[in-house]
Formats: C-alpha cells, sequence, structure tokens
C-alpha cells in the first residue's frame, strides 16, 4: 500500500492561503478565519486519533475487521492533513506558542 | 516496682489511658462522619482522583494474538507491526498466514532415532525438531531459506530494538500512560486552583507537553510512511510505531486537556461558525478561579 503525502495537502494550503487572504484583504473577520481552522484541526484530529484508537483496540484484542487496511490508509492520510495543520494552528497562534517556548520574562529582558 | 512506676506515668498522665471505651467513642461513626464532612467535596474528589497513577501502574497486562490485526497476507520481516513473529522460520510474520509454515528436519540418514533439541545462549534461539522421516521434504526449500531452515533467529537483544518493550514487543502502555497524564493534569490544576501554580505556569506546563506529543508522533508517522512508500524494512520499525503509538497517546489526551483549557475559545467555534448560543449565565461561585 502507497500513501499520497502531496495530493491530501495541496487542498488544505490552498484552503489556508485563501482564508488567509481573505481575512488580510479584511473580507472576513479574523474570528472566522481562526474559527474554520480550528474546526477542520478538530475534525481531521477526530477522524485520524479515533481511527488511530479503533486499529489500536483491534490488535489489542486481535478483533479481525475487513476495513482495517482502509482504516490504516485513512488513519495515515488524516494523519498527514493533521500535521499539516497543526502548523498552521502555530501560525495562527504565533504569540501564545512563542510564550511557551520562551518565558515571557526572558523576552522582556531581550527587549 | 512496675506497680510505683505506672502509678507514676499515670499521675503525670505521661501514658494516655487508652480504654476500650475511650477508643471506640473516638473512632465512633458520628466522629468520623463530622470529620469527613469538614474535608471540602473538591478535595476529596482530588484525593480519589490523585490514585489513579497507582492503579495505573499495577494494570499493566499482556495480551497476545492469533491472526493479523491490519489483515495483511504474508507480511515479510520485520513486519508491520511489534506483533512479528516468525516461529516457522520462513521470513513472513506467522499472523499474517493462514497456515505459518514450521520447518522441520527430516533428512536425517537414520530413520531409528527420533530426538528434540531446543538450545538458547544471550543472541539467538534455536529449536530443532529431528524426525527421523528421511523422506527427502528439504528438496522443496527455496535457496533464500535452504542455509538452515530449521534456524529462527531473533534480533540480538530485542530490548533494545523495541524500546521499552521489556522484549516482547507486543505491549502497548495504552491505560497506564492515559492514567498518568490524567492524574498529572489534576496534581497541576490542584496546584494551579490552591495558587501554588500560576495560571500561566499550568497552562505552558500543557501547551510544552502536548507540542511534544504533536512532534512525537508526527515525525514518527511521516517516518513510518516514507518508511512503507520507500519498502523500507528495518529493525527501527518496530520500534519506532510503538513511539508512534506511545506519543500519540500523550497528544489525544494533551488535546482534550488543551480543550478543557481553553475551553471558552472552543465553544467560540460553533458561536461564530453556526451561531450557535451557549447560556452564558455562570454560578458566581463557580466562576472563580477558573482556568478556562
Amino acid at each position: 500500500m502507497v500513501y499520497d503525502m502531496i495530493l491530501p495537502a495541496i487542498p488544505f494550503i490552498g484552503g489556508y492561503l485563501l482564508t488567509y487572504s481573505l481575512y488580510r484583504l479584511k473580507l472576513i473577520r479574523k474570528a472566522v478565519h481562526i474559527n474554520i481552522w480550528n474546526l477542520i484541526i478538530g475534525l481531521a484530529f477526530l477522524i485520524s486519533a479515533g481511527a488511530g484508537f479503533v486499529l489500536l483496540l483491534i490488535m489489542e484484542f486481535n478483533v479481525k475487521l475487513p476495513i482495517s487496511p482502509e482504516l490504516l490508509y485513512w488513519h495515515v492520510e488524516l494523519g498527514i492533513t493533521l500535521a499539516l495543520v497543526t502548523v498552521f494552528h502555530f501560525h495562527t497562534y504565533w504569540k501564545s506558542a512563542k510564550t511557551m517556548l520562551v518565558a515571557a520574562k526572558r523576552r522582556r529582558s531581550e527587549a | 516496682m512496675k506497680k510505683k512506676i505506672k502509678s507514676t506515668l499515670s499521675r503525670e498522665k505521661l501514658v494516655p489511658d487508652l480504654s476500650r471505651e475511650k477508643i471506640s467513642s473516638t473512632l465512633s461513626k458520628e466522629n468520623l462522619s463530622s470529620v469527613l464532612t469538614k474535608i471540602p467535596m473538591k478535595q476529596k474528589i482530588f484525593a480519589a482522583l490523585s490514585t489513579i497513577p497507582f492503579i495505573a501502574l499495577g494494570s499493566m497486562s499482556t495480551s497476545c494474538a492469533t491472526t493479523c490485526p491490519y489483515g495483511m497476507v504474508n507480511d515479510p520481516y520485520p513486519g508491520q507491526c511489534p506483533r512479528y513473529m516468525d516461529v516457522g522460520g520462513d521470513g513472513f510474520c506467522d499472523f499474517s498466514q493462514t497456515t505459518p509454515t514450521t520447518t522441520t528436519d527430516t533428512s536425517t540418514t537414520d530413520p531409528s532415532t527420533s530426538d528434540t533439541t531446543t538450545s538458547t545462549d544471550d543472541t539467538t534461539t534455536s529449536t530443532t525438531t529431528d524426525q527421523g522421516q528421511g523422506n527427502g521434504a528439504n528438496a522443496e526449500v527455496t535457496p533464500d531459506q535452504s542455509t538452515d531452515t530449521n534456524t529462527t533467529t531473533l534480533p540480538d537483544d530485542p530490548g533494545s530494538d523495541y524500546g521499552s518493550l521489556n522484549g516482547e514487543g507486543t505491549n502497548y502502555y495504552v491505560l497506564p500512560v492515559t492514567l498518568i497524564i490524567i492524574g498529572g493534569y489534576l496534581f497541576t490544576y490542584y496546584l494551579f486552583k490552591k495558587g501554588i501554580l500560576k495560571r500561566n505556569k499550568h497552562k505552558r506546563i500543557w501547551n510544552l507537553l502536548l507540542t511534544v506529543g504533536y512532534l512525537g508522533t508526527g515525525i514518527t508517522g511521516v517516518i513510518l510512511t516514507f518508511m512503507v512508500n520507500l519498502g523500507i524494512r528495518t529493525a527501527l520499525n518496530q520500534s519506532i510505531t510503538f513511539w508512534h503509538v506511545e506519543m500519540a497517546i500523550l497528544m489525544v489526551v494533551g488535546t482534550f486537556i488543551h480543550l478543557h483549557i481553553n475551553w471558552k475559545p472552543f465553544k467560540n467555534i460553533f458561536r461564530v461558525l453556526f451561531g450557535f448560543k451557549f447560556n452564558s449565565r455562570r454560578d458566581p461561585t463557580k466562576a472563580k478561579g477558573t482556568s478556562k
């Protein structure tokens, strides 16, 4: 089984660039842009993690299902999407992410 | 002399008068219930939940499989998952085969003897079954397997290849890791509620752990995808899969914790995009000191 890595990423990269440009052009509110991508990351997480959890249960309890290979395929594809949307999430919340990585006091002293 | 000492001690009240009535009255139901009611409900819940990590540590268990969980057929070495087992030594996972191949040496010249030898040392395990049939069954063995079809060689020091799998390569510590993370969150949440830990630090700790979970799962996942796509099969596959699963547990539990910490922005998704209205009236006593 070969997994597509580029194809599932393209619509999401395009979609993010689209909503980001719409927000920058003030055609949509920032809240709409952020919440669209929060919803997408939530859905990607639910499907990918859900499929992963089902696969784990299948393996732990030794249940053989006919959909196992398909489940594995969609787990991987949605996992790639999730990884990509996580990067967008970091971009959206970059200020908070910086606070997380570098302590506020240290940043203030550096400034 | 003894009586004298006893009377002196009791006079000086050095030895408390521990009569049966006094003990039973101290430990009476009314006294205990009054002490228990003095403890706040939240503290009781946290005390009960703080035992989770200990329950988790005690609940680590093993399980065994008989068929391929991924439904694969003839999965070659080192296999798709850590359950890879090749008792027959044919180079394919036994679970992925409908009837696993067992190798039996039948080419011995002495038909009268029948002996079974099992030898084990630090690096290899070999099992030889000699039934002394002498019917030339080895003639059907493919050239790849002709070197020694009777010997099943396990990887050197399995423990190092499977991470912390105790050499078995079959365990995912789902429940223990989950409970330990939840226990950790409840602990930091308790510290935050008590004012020992600042809100920012509490958030920062769990954001960092979530990032570690996402990075670990993402990196190992991408490596595994590349390995599957390019057909790379190494002994590391199983340990990468193991760490992928363990990091995914941190990621999943961490995401739910992240949702709990950022509950208001989470509700905003539905309010902004779908126009859902949530009841904004809150109990003023509950509003005090929340992390949301």
